[in-house]
C-alpha cells in the first residue's frame, strides 16, 4: 500500500494571464526521491513556492503529509532550500540556524548542537560564528543547505541545490542527498540531468505548466544499454554506420541508434540472451574498437529529450 | 496556532531584534546616532532650559499664557528635565519611529529569509514577534535616554528623588503606548512593500493625504472634525498636561490602532508571495 508524502490534484497557478502550472496532478510516496525537470520558465520554482507555501494556488489542492501547505502542523516536518534565498547578512550563520532551530521547538542546548551538525554535514563545522555576508557564493549556498537539515524533516525541498558549487562541493551534497534519502523524502529540481540521474527514482517533467511525464524507472522487457567509444589516444574514429551495423548482428538486439560523440544506445531483449553485454564487448575487441563508457539503461536524457529531438527532427 | 507556540516564537523573535540592536554593527550604529542626538539635546536644550523652568517670573508666565490649556501642569513634574525630556520625546519619538521601524519585513522578504522562517513560523507570529522585538528595542532606547535625562537632573540638584524616578517610568511606559500604533503602521507598510525605504515613503504620503483629505474635509464638514481624534497620535495633545499614573486611561485608543494595524499587517502578510 502507497503512503503518499505529497499528493497534489488539478493544481493551477496563473501570473496574470500566463498560466504557468495548468492541472499538474501527482503523488509522491514516502521514502521516494524525485527530480523535478523542465525548461527555464517550466514552472518549477513556482510548484515549489506553492508546495512551500509561499504562494497561494489558484485552484487544485495539495497535501504534504496529509496538511495543507503552510500549516502548522508541517513546521520542522517540511524543509526547503527555495532557489534565491538568502541568510541575514547581519547574523552569524550559526545564530541564524539555532534561532531557527528553536522556532522548530529546540532547547537553545538542543538548537546549537544541531546547528553544529548540519554545518558539519555542509562541511562549513568551522564557521559557526561567521556573518553571511562574509561568506563565498557557494558557501552561503551550503549554509542555506545546512538550514534545511535541521530536526528531522520528513520532506526535503530542493530547488537547484548544486547550482553554484564547484565540482568538489556539488558531489559532496549529491553524497549527502543520498546519504539522507534513506530518512526522508525527497523533491530535487535541478538542471543537471546527470546529478538526477544519480540520486533520484522518480522524475516529475514540466513542460509549459503541464506535467508530461510521472514515472518511475520502467522495469521494461526490452533492456538498453548506453555505450560510448573512445577516440584519441591511438583509438581510431569507428565509422557510425559500421558501428551499428556489427551490433544490430548480436543476439537479442532490437534496435542501435548512433548518437553524437560516438555515443550509441543499444535496446536488446534480455531474456534471449543472458550475457548480452559480455557479447557486446567482445564484439567492440574484436573490431578493434575501445570503450570509453558503457551503461546499462537509458539516460535520463535519452528518456526525456530523445523523443521529442526525433521529433523535433521530424518536423 | 497554540497560544504556548505563539508567545515563545514572539519572544524569540523579540530576542532576535535585541541581539540586532546590541551585537550587530548595524544596531550599534542606530545607538551610537541615538546616544549623539540626546546627547546635543541635553547638553544644549534640555540643561539650559531646565533652568529657565526653575526661575518664578517664567513659570508665572507660563501659568498666565497656557492656563487654559493646562499647560502649565508641565511645571508640576518633579524635575524640570524630565518636562522638557517628556514634551521633547512626544513630538520627536513618532517621528522619528517611522524611519526607526520601517524594515520590520520587507529587507528580509526580499532577501527571501522569510521564506527560511515561514517554514517553522506562522506569519502572525513573524507580525507580532517583529512588532513586539521593535518595541522592545524602542523600550530600551527610551530607558537609555531617559537614564541619562536623570543623571544630568541628579548632577543639577545634587540627589535624585524616587518621585524623580516613579515619573520617569510613567513617562516610558506613555511613551511606548505613543509609539505603538506608529510601530504598527510600519509593520503594515514593511509587510506590503519591498524595501524599507519604499515602506517608509508610502508610511509619510498616506499619513499626509490622510491629513490633507481630513483637513479638507472638516473645511466643508465641520462635524467630521471628531474624525482627528482617531488618527494615530491624536491623543499626543491631551497627554502633554497629563500627570500621573491616571493619565493611562487615554491608552486606550492608540491600544485600539494598533490592534487593528496589526490585523491588516497580519493579513497582506499572510496573502503575500514570498
Amino acid at each position: 500500500m502507497t503512503n503518499p508524502i505529497i499528493k497534489v490534484d488539478q493544481l493551477v497557478k496563473s501570473y496574470g494571464r500566463h498560466r504557468v502550472l495548468n492541472n499538474i496532478s501527482f503523488e509522491i510516496n514516502k521514502g521516494e526521491t524525485v527530480a523535478l525537470i523542465g525548461q527555464n520558465g517550466a514552472g518549477k520554482t513556482t510548484l515549489f513556492s506553492l508546495l512551500c507555501g509561499y504562494l497561494k494556488a489558484d485552484s487544485g489542492s495539495m497535501q504534504l503529509l496529509g496538511e495543507q501547505p503552510g500549516s502548522q502542523a508541517l513546521f520542522g516536518k517540511v524543509a526547503a532550500l527555495p532557489q534565491d534565498a538568502q541568510l541575514d547578512p547581519a547574523f552569524s550563520i550559526g545564530e541564524q540556524l539555532s534561532f531557527y532551530g528553536k522556532l522548530q521547538g529546540l532547547t537553545t542546548r538542543a538548537a546549537r548542537a544541531e546547528t553544529e551538525r548540519v554545518l558539519a554535514l555542509v562541511d562549513l563545522a568551522g564557521h559557526y560564528h561567521t556573518k553571511a555576508g562574509a561568506l563565498s557564493h557557494g558557501m552561503r549556498k551550503r549554509a542555506c543547505m545546512a538550514q534545511a537539515f535541521i530536526g528531522s524533516p520528513a520532506l526535503i525541498l530542493l530547488d537547484e541545490p548544486t547550482a553554484g558549487l564547484d565540482p568538489a562541493n556539488a558531489l559532496h551534497i549529491r553524497e549527502l542527498i543520498s546519504d539522507l534519502s534513506q530518512h526522508a523524502s525527497f523533491l530535487i529540481s535541478s538542471h543537471n540531468i546527470f546529478e538526477l540521474e544519480r540520486l533520484c527514482n522518480k522524475v516529475l517533467y514540466l513542460q509549459d505548466g503541464q506535467l508530461q511525464q510521472h514515472h518511475a524507472q520502467p522495469n521494461e522487457s526490452t533492456a538498453h544499454l548506453s555505450l560510448q567509444l573512445a577516440t584519441g589516444n591511438g583509438a581510431a574514429a569507428a565509422d557510425a554506420d559500421e558501428v551499428c551495423q556489427q551490433l544490430r548482428q548480436l543476439a537479442g538486439v532490437k534496435e542501435v541508434t548512433a548518437g553524437r560523440n560516438q555515443e550509441y544506445q543499444v535496446s536488446y531483449q534480455p531474456q534471449v540472451v543472458d550475457d548480452f553485454d559480455i557479447r557486446l564487448l567482445q564484439c567492440l575487441a574484436a573490431n578493434g574498437w575501445q570503450y570509453k563508457q558503457l551503461s546499462k539503461g537509458k539516460s535520463l536524457e535519452q528518456q526525456l529529450f530523445a523523443r521529442k529531438q526525433a521529433a523535433t527532427v521530424l518536423s | 496556532m497554540s497560544m504556548m507556540l505563539l508567545l515563545r516564537q514572539i519572544r524569540l523573535f523579540s530576542q532576535v531584534e535585541l541581539s540586532r540592536l546590541w551585537l550587530t554593527r548595524r544596531g550599534l550604529m542606530t545607538l551610537a546616532a541615538t546616544a549623539v542626538v540626546w546627547f546635543f539635546l541635553l547638553r544644549y536644550a534640555i540643561a539650559p532650559a531646565s533652568e529657565i523652568l526653575q526661575e518664578p517670573n517664567f513659570q508665572k508666565s507660563l501659568t498666565a499664557m497656557f492656563g487654559m490649556l493646562g499647560l502649565h501642569q508641565l511645571l508640576n513634574w518633579p524635575a524640570p528635565e524630565l518636562t522638557l525630556y517628556w514634551m521633547l520625546s512626544l513630538i520627536l519619538l513618532p517621528i522619528l519611529c517611522l524611519a526607526f521601524t520601517a524594515n520590520q519585513l520587507s529587507g528580509d522578504a526580499a532577501r527571501g529569509t522569510l521564506r527560511f522562517i515561514s517554514l517553522r513560523s506562522s506569519r502572525t507570529a513573524i507580525v507580532l514577534g517583529r512588532f513586539c522585538g521593535q518595541l522592545v528595542v524602542q523600550l530600551c532606547l527610551i530607558l537609555l535616554s531617559l537614564s541619562a535625562t536623570l543623571i544630568i537632573s541628579a548632577v543639577r540638584q545634587g540627589s535624585i528623588s524616587w518621585q524623580a524616578i516613579e515619573a520617569a517610568l510613567l513617562i516610558s511606559c506613555h511613551l511606548l503606548i505613543v509609539l505603538m500604533p506608529f510601530t504598527a503602521l510600519m509593520t503594515v507598510f514593511s509587510a506590503w512593500a519591498r524595501s524599507s525605504r519604499l515602506a517608509l515613503s508610502l508610511a509619510i504620503v498616506s499619513l499626509g493625504l490622510v491629513f490633507g483629505l481630513l483637513s479638507w474635509l472638516i473645511y466643508h464638514q465641520p462635524d467630521a472634525a471628531f474624525l482627528l481624534k482617531y488618527m494615530p497620535g491624536a491623543q499626543i495633545w491631551q497627554l502633554i498636561p497629563a500627570q500621573g499614573w491616571q493619565s493611562l486611561q487615554l491608552a486606550a485608543l492608540p491600544l485600539a490602532q494598533t490592534a487593528v494595524l496589526l490585523l491588516i499587517a497580519q493579513q497582506i502578510l499572510s496573502r503575500r508571495a514570498l
